[in-house]
Order: structure tokens, then sequence, then C-alpha cells
């Protein structure tokens, strides 16, 4: 393949393919953060705690799985 | 603390910082690959939501411009993956020598068709380097390559056009592009 196929195809790309504008037109700062808000499940330490309190409850009072089934 | 380094610790202010600095680059970028304004930025907040994170990845001393570059091109190469034109059109060759600015323009759809039937790797280092001219370095510095990979892809992916567009009938020259029987 010679130089002269190559530029053969790049002019017929450059014919075919319409240049494109590349300045941003807005800023994209708001879209990334409702990104990020959306995407970060952020569990407070209370809801942590409760899950703990719930664990060692069942260890000692298995029973209450029950009725902890019970009211779901 | 420097702002590349309050980055990686997760600081917002420091990414926002960040964003408002090099939005324009990775957008500026990603276009040039896939030719679509919207697409393109939706990409390139897709690009700075992985940008944060994988912030942990990053090195304070690096550039963050041409990591951010790499994650983007690597998006971009994933949508023309996933958007790949539909059935071949090259079937039926039209046999119609003159410049006729409808045969023009269906030759040029054509063309446009069968460029983006290429491999995504193969089309976005063409499209970087023949339609864009950007130099080999810059575009094997974004690929994660070397400058003689990018040209290999290049040479394959002229290649492919050539053939595909010899059987479709289609003789690419300078300034006219004929179709032939």
């Amino acid at each position: 393949m010679t130089e002269h196929d190559d530029r053969q195809i790049r002019d017929a790309l450059k014919q075919s393919i319409p240049p494109v504008h590349t300045e941003l037109r807005r800023d994209l700062w708001p879209e990334v953060l409702r990104k990020l808000d959306a995407r970060q499940v952020v569990v407070p330490w209370y809801d942590w705690a409760l899950v703990g309190l719930s664990a060692v409850m069942f260890l000692v009072f298995p029973r209450l799985v029950l009725v902890f089934a019970y009211h779901l | 603390m420097d702002l590349l380094q309050r980055f990686t610790h997760g600081e917002i202010d420091a990414f926002e910082t960040l964003v408002r600095q090099f939005q324009g680059d990775i957008y500026a970028w990603t276009v040039r690959i896939v030719r679509d304004p919207s697409v393109a930025e939706d990409l390139t907040v897709e690009t700075l939501w992985r940008v944060y994170r994988a912030r942990h990845r990053f090195r304070p001393d690096g550039n963050f411009g041409g990591w951010a570059r790499r994650i983007a091109t690597n998006l971009a190469i994933d949508h023309l993956r996933r958007n790949r034109p539909g059935q071949s059109f090259l079937a039926e060759p039209r046999g119609v020598p003159q410049p006729d600015p409808v045969v023009q323009r269906e030759t040029q759809e054509r063309i446009q068709q069968a460029f983006r039937r290429l491999p995504a790797k193969l089309q976005v280092a063409a499209t970087l380097a023949l339609i864009e001219e950007l130099p080999y370095d810059e575009i094997a510095s974004a690929l994660g390559t070397s400058a003689g990979a990018v040209k290999l892809r290049v040479f394959r992916a002229v290649r492919i056009l050539r053939k595909r567009l010899s059987q479709a009938g289609i003789r690419p020259e300078r300034k006219n592009m004929r179709t032939t029987t």
C-alpha cells in the first residue's frame, strides 16, 4: 500500500465525514454532581448501629427471628 | 496539600476545580472520536464520574489530563462497539460514473458507513490520525499503546476500507469520488 493510497483514503474520509465542533457548549459540572449523588448510597452511622444491634439481639435471643419474620 | 492530592483524598471542591479545568479537553477529545456532540457530552460526564470513582488509583504526581483522556478513550471505544451500524450497505455496487451531487452524497454516506463498520480500535486510530490528523504519539498516549501500534492500526483500517470500498465499486479519488461498475 503506497502513501498515495493512504492520501486517497484520507481525502475520501475527510470529504465524507464532516468536521466536528470541539468547543463544549455548557458546563457539565452540575450533571457530574447529580451523577455522583445518584450513585453514592450513603448509609448513616445509626443505620449501621441498628443493624449491629439487631444482629446481637438475634444471636442472644434466636426466637426473635420468628417475631421479626412475622412482622415483615 | 495541592489540588491533585486533595482530589485523591476525595475532596469534592478539588474535584470540581479539576472538572472545570479539564471538561473542555475531555469533551473535545471524545467528540473527535464519536462525532456526535450529545453523545460526547454524556461520555464526558461518565468519564468524569469514573475519574472520581477511580481517584484512589491516581498518583498525585501523575498527569491528570492524560489519565482522564485514556478513560475517555476507552469509554468512546466501548460506545463505538455497542453502536455498530446495522446490515452491510455495500451489497449493491452502483454503476453511475457521473459526479452527480445525489450520487456523490450517497457515495459519501457509503464511505461513512464503511468507516463506522471498522473494528472500534481501528476506527478510533484512523479517526484521530487520518481525519483529525493528530500526532501518532498523542494518539498512542490516549490509547495506552505505542506509536508503532497506532500506525499499524491505521494501516489495517486503510486496507480494510480500501477493500470494502472497492467491493462496493467506490474508487476514492481526491476531490472527486467515483462510483464504478
